[in-house]
């Protein structure tokens, strides 16, 4: 039995594929789909930074679309960011 | 708290929340010392982890690893690099362990046996001209 932990871990797999199987490549997140993940699963990070600023930092080798481990950055981010307002509550 | 929450917030708050139960029990609170990783790897990454868990020389290696700023702690900040590299190993195991007669984007169990069956692990249609 997975922990809570490792669940979550798997989770985050399902929310990229969401949104990446939409349309084109499997692993591969086009400009309108990260704005739809960005706008669905964490609006509050799209203040700051708008969803076209996040893909530019996102697309680290600049193809236009965001693959798995460029997706992964974005939940290191986010996660470090979250982790940050924990303490702020 | 958990109401309002989509998925991958939900993930987010279980990283956080697993995180500083094991990081608040001794010195800093908001960081983990090598035994607090240990336990933490032990009884929350032990299927993910499963060679590891077992093997202290092992953990204490990945926390080495882990431990940029080498103060013998790990930060949330180096922490969280492993759940990432965690979910990238899943992911990668979900594909090798994807059915070969599939059409389109499937994946079979990720890290720890975690996929089809368990609800964690997934294939999708989608379009993509596979039938279940």
């Amino acid at each position: 039995m997975p922990t809570d932990l490792e669940n979550s871990l798997n989770s985050i797999i399902s929310v990229y594929h969401k949104y990446s199987l939409e349309k084109g490549n499997y692993h591969a997140l086009y400009g309108d789909d990260l704005k739809k993940l960005l706008a669905t699963e964490c609006p509050q990070y799209t203040k700051k930074k708008d969803a076209d600023t996040w893909f530019k930092e996102l697309d680290i080798n600049s193809d236009g679309a965001i693959n798995f481990q460029e997706f992964l950055i974005l939940i290191v981010k986010i996660g470090v960011s979250a982790h940050e307002d924990s303490h702020k509550a | 708290m958990s109401c309002g929450m989509s998925q991958l917030e939900r993930s987010i708050d279980t990283i956080i929340n697993v995180f500083h139960q094991y990081s608040v029990r001794v010195g800093p609170r908001d960081s983990l010392s090598q035994k607090e990783f240990k336990q933490l790897v032990q009884k929350e990454l032990h299927n993910f982890l499963k060679k590891e868990a077992r093997d202290e020389k092992a953990i204490n290696d990945i926390m080495e690893d882990l431990d940029t700023n080498q103060d013998k702690q790990l930060s949330f900040e180096e922490f969280v690099i492993l759940m990432a590299r965690l979910v990238h190993a899943s992911h990668e195991e979900m594909h090798k362990n994807a059915p070969h007669d599939h059409e389109g984007h499937s994946h079979g169990p990720g890290l720890g046996g975690g996929g089809p069956g368990h609800g964690h692990g997934h294939s999708h249609g989608h379009g993509h001209g596979h039938s279940h």
